[in-house]
């Protein structure tokens, strides 16, 4: 498991993040450009649907990245501190990732998406 | 490796090393004098922006004022916000860490001179570009952010919104410039055993502001160079009646606009995590949680663009998003003041004038977030939107966020700069003005900005409950001057009365302490290596070993210029990185490219062109001087022992300094995409013609060739590594050919397909990017021309196969971006209506 060692952990977590935060953005505007749901109907339509699960998904990735980031962490030893500090750092940078995915997902669950 | 005393070390070094003085300074391109440089040239122009904010509050002392008409007050108040933000905040910043950066992490030098030394002469010129529309009375009006369509031709017909557009783009470009260097200075010529782990934590946050740049400023350079289109070439894309869409710019502006403000915070907030522990006398707490601090923060604030836009009617799930974004934002921030606020309670603090700032930082600053997480909450947001509170508190975290952390900065390493130290005394009068006049000025602005007060008025009426709070803010605002002018006066009379500092006058744990203060031209005589955070902590003796010449890369008697270069992970030695020597080419390509800057302004194109023309054929003249260009070619001796120079390697500094700069490339070009998609689903009068005006057989053609060149030079580099130059000359010849007939033919496909960009944004936006690849492709077309002539002359070979592999990457670029367009351009279209 070489590649949670390699220094790209580091920011990976964010990444993922931000590749998420794209298709958030986007996936609404382009949503509601096509097909936008009926505004009465509220929070639960397709869109949102998609939005949340799609958002779901990522945050699942991330977790399970940390915790393998945060295992590997603890499987070195003393004279590669550069290999702990990378995997550690990778480790808290998707925890994270994933708690702010979580955290601006949460509108989702409660307003509807094209008003 | 040691050759002899220090002393005639020191001379043989300097023989090298050493800068030219009168008109020949022009040519210096170390590292040392580009950062002073960029230092006082940012401190000339707070001068400048300050006396700008000056007016401002001498024009809203009173009511009913008559000190300044409406339209230079316009001019003042976009000329201040202009001025602070892009001609002071951002170089001085970048200035800082281009002087500190090689110095921590015991280099020499950064890892391309000349393209600092560009960097800030570009800064130079296009700042006074800009300043002299003032005294021309020829300023821009339309705010900081240019909103279209106010500075569009309809309402700004003169040339004032032109000097913005260019004058800002040139100075964008040098803030690139810098970035692309510090990010590979900073992962790739550390001293060796500096893991990422023991990076000093300025190192990390210089890291991300980079990064940021190199992301960030892309997509306000390319809404500059649309918006001048626009103007001067009556091309469309912010005008509603031809297609376009006013709020492109706006997104375009702010998805730089945003981050630029945490470029502005985080490097002051990596001075104070480098002062604070040094005044605490212990290590930082939570190293680790800071570095993933300052990493979210670099991330999470590309997400908060929109935070700006909550009133032009975007949907309310959308804005949602942002809010939350804008809110979680404070957090990483919030953990580093508690990093910093535990490490003085578990230090044993020291108090020096530079800890008054520091505290008067900690105070403002934390002021500045709470008003700052009260607007992130949309609703409030509504209420104060463009009154005065809002200027309160964006003057609330960038003085506090910055100006203070700034000066604390300089007292801290006044020593660096005049091998004194700084003087109790006046020092704490300058704070305490500066600290009361500031809160005067601004605390009692938010009242204003409550009391309903719009920002930007250029006077009021009398009787609105303004009068009281406007005088009071325009007292303050004198006494901060009065103080800031204190503080100038006693950093000038240190340099006569202040003490002469010791050896690391305070105890600091990083590396640029190791110096003779003031630092020699090469810093360091011996390169030390590194087996802790904390050097000069954990080994107090390197200071005197690297100055006696007993660590690495010692020798000089070779004439070069050299530094290591080490691996980005474990710091460990993988080549010499030989740097250019002083010369006259960034001087000159600045100066010709104001030439080109000053044409476009006053319309005289052909001026404009033949400048064009100078600076590509100066350009190439640099990239002639690369690696071996002289005498012998790549027979260059190195001692035995030593690893090789760079250009021997495959993996020098170059590549990393051509990928960085691909990244900023295609940041701009990301965003030229989605402005192509943007326009496509949101403009109100979007106008698709029936047919696509473009060949679509003729651009996948156009694309299948350039596939086929670039397959081959990726054979060519293949063989490179291998280490077989078989045929190089021929096959680099072939394959620019080849390019520069795609070139051609990409020329014709545009020349051919009847475009009219004047009359709608869909043909403006296609133009745009057809032009964007035309130049890339005819870039990569003549550099590898001139590969191939170097071939010719022996200097690029197997022995030294780099540049060929640093051109590679330009090619795979290229790939990308061809290929893009034919997506986004034919198919695209073609699949979703139209076409
Ligand atoms: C030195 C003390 C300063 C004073 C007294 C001051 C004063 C002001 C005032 C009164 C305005 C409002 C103009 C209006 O609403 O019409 C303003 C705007 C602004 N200031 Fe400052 N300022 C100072 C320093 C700074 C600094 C250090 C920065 C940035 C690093 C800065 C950035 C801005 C910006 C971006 C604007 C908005 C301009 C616009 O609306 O287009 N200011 N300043
Ligand atoms: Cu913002």
């Amino acid at each position: 498991m070489t590649w949670l060692y390699h220094p790209l952990q580091i920011p990976l977590g964010l990444i993922v993040w931000g590749v998420w935060f794209i298709a958030l953005y986007s996936g609404l505007s382009v949503g509601c450009a096509v097909a936008p749901p009926d505004a009465a109907a509220g929070p639960w339509n397709w869109l949102n649907v998609v939005l949340g699960g799609a958002s779901l998904a990522t945050v699942a990735l991330l977790l399970g990245l940390s915790a393998l980031c945060w295992r590997a962490s603890r499987r070195v030893g003393q004279n590669e501190r550069a290999k702990r500090f990378i995997a550690r750092v990778g480790a808290s940078v998707h925890l994270v990732a994933a708690l702010a995915t979580l955290f601006i997902a949460l509108p989702i669950v409660g307003l509807p998406p094209c008003v | 490796m040691i050759e002899g005393r220090p002393d005639e070390l020191h001379q043989q070094f300097d023989e090298v090393w050493g800068n030219p003085r009168g008109w020949r300074a022009a040519t210096i391109v170390n590292h040392t004098r580009i950062g002073l440089l960029f230092l006082l040239t940012g401190l000339g122009f707070f001068i400048f922006g300050g006396l700008l904010a000056m007016l401002i509050r001498a024009q809203l002392a009173l009511p009913d004022q008559a000190f300044m008409d409406a339209d230079t007050y316009n001019q003042v108040f976009t000329m201040h916000g202009t001025v602070m933000m892009f001609l002071f905040a951002v170089p001085m910043m970048e200035g800082l860490a281009v002087y500190l950066i090689p110095k921590m992490l015991g280099a020499r030098d950064l890892v391309f001179p000349r393209l600092s030394a560009l960097g800030y002469w570009c800064y130079l010129f296009g700042g006074l570009i800009l300043a002299a529309s003032l005294f021309l009375e020829l300023a821009p009006d339309a705010g900081w952010f240019m909103y279209t369509p106010l500075s569009s031709l309809p309402y700004s017909p003169g040339v004032n919104s032109d000097f913005w557009l260019l004058g800002i783009t040139f100075v964008e470009i040098s803030a690139v410039t810098a970035a692309v260097e510090l990010v590979v200075a900073i992962l790739r010529a550390r001293a060796p055993g500096m893991t990422l782990q023991r990076m000093p934590l300025y190192a990390w946050y210089i890291l991300t502001m980079a990064m940021m740049i190199v992301l960030g400023f892309p997509p306000l350079i390319l809404g500059s160079i649309l918006l001048e289109l626009e103007r001067a070439a009556g091309m469309a894309f912010f005008d509603v009646a031809r297609g376009g869409d006013p709020i492109l710019w706006q997104h375009l502006f702010w998805l730089f606009g945003h981050p630029e403000v945490y470029i502005i915070f985080l490097p002051a907030a990596g001075l104070v995590s480098t002062m604070l522990p040094v005044f605490a006398r212990r290590p930082i707490v939570g190293y680790r949680w800071v570095v993933v601090a300052v990493l979210t923060t670099g991330f999470i604030s590309f997400a908060l663009w929109v935070h700006h836009m909550f009133t032009v009617g975007i949907p309310h799930l959308a804005q949602a998003f942002f809010s939350a974004a804008s809110m979680l934002v404070a957090i990483p921030t919030g953990v580093q003041v508690f990093s910093w606020l535990a490490t003085l309670w578990l230090g044993r603090p020291v108090y020096h004038v530079p800890m008054l700032w520091l505290f008067g930082f900690l105070v403002i600053f934390v002021a500045g977030g709470l008003t700052g997480v009260m607007l992130a909450l949309v609703p409030f947001n509504w209420q104060v939107h463009d009154t005065q509170f809002v200027v309160a508190h964006l003057h609330y975290v960038l003085v506090g966020g910055m100006f203070f952390p700034l000066v604390a900065a300089v007292y801290y390493w006044l020593p660096h700069f005049s091998g004194r130290m700084p003087s109790p005394r006046l020092g704490r009068w300058g704070f305490w003005l500066v600290f009361g006049g500031f809160n005067l000025t601004f605390l009692v602005m938010h009242w204003t900005g409550l009391l309903g007060m719009p920002r930007r008025a250029y006077t009021y009426a009398p009787g609105l409950g303004w009068d009281t709070p406007n005088l009071v803010s325009s007292i303050g605002s004198f006494i901060m001057a009065i103080g800031i002018a204190t503080v100038l006066v006693d950093v000038l009379l240190h340099f006569r009365f202040g003490v002469r500092a010791a050896p690391n006058p305070w105890h600091a744990d990083t590396l640029e302490w190791a110096t003779r203060l003031p630092p020699t031209a090469y810093n360091f005589i011996s390169l030390p290596s590194v087996d802790s955070r904390y050097p000069l902590w954990d080994r107090p003796d390197l200071v005197k070993e690297m100055a006696r010449g007993e660590q690495g890369l010692a020798a000089i008697a070779h004439g070069r210029r050299e530094t290591w270069g080490t691996d980005a992970v474990t710091g460990e030695v993988r080549e010499i990185i030989h740097l250019p020597g002083n010369t006259w080419l960034p001087f000159a390509v600045a100066l010709v490219l104001s030439a080109v800057c000053i044409g476009l302004l006053v319309k005289a194109y052909a001026v404009a062109s033949v400048a064009i023309v100078a600076a590509a054929i100066l350009v190439l003249r640099w990239s002639w001087e690369n690696g071996a260009y002289e005498e012998g070619g790549t027979a260059v001796p190195i001692s035995a022992g030593d690893p090789p120079l760079h250009w021997r390697t495959h993996n020098g500094p170059g590549r990393w300094g051509m990928g960085v700069t691909l990244l900023a490339d295609g940041a701009l070009y990301a965003a030229l995409l989605f402005g192509w998609f943007y326009l496509w689903t949101v403009a109100p009068q979007w106008q698709m013609p029936a047919q696509s005006p473009l060949d679509a057989r003729g651009m996948l053609a156009n694309a299948l060739l350039l596939s086929a060149a670039t397959l081959w030079l990726r054979r060519v580099l293949a063989a490179l590594r291998r280490g077989s130059d078989k045929g190089l000359r021929g096959q680099l010849a072939a394959i620019a050919a080849l390019g520069l007939l795609q070139s051609a033919h990409l020329l014709w496909l545009t020349y051919a397909s009847d475009l009219a960009p004047k009359a709608t944004a869909h043909d403006a936006v296609i133009a745009v990017v057809l032009g964007y690849a035309l130049f890339h492709c005819v870039l990569a077309g003549v550099a590898t021309g001139l590969q191939a002539w170097r071939a010719h002359y022996g200097y690029v070979d197997r022995a030294a196969p780099y540049e060929p592999i640093v051109l590679g990457q330009l090619w795979y670029y290229n790939f990308g971006v061809v290929w893009s367009a034919y997506v986004a351009l034919v198919l695209f279209p073609s699949t979703w209506g139209g076409g």
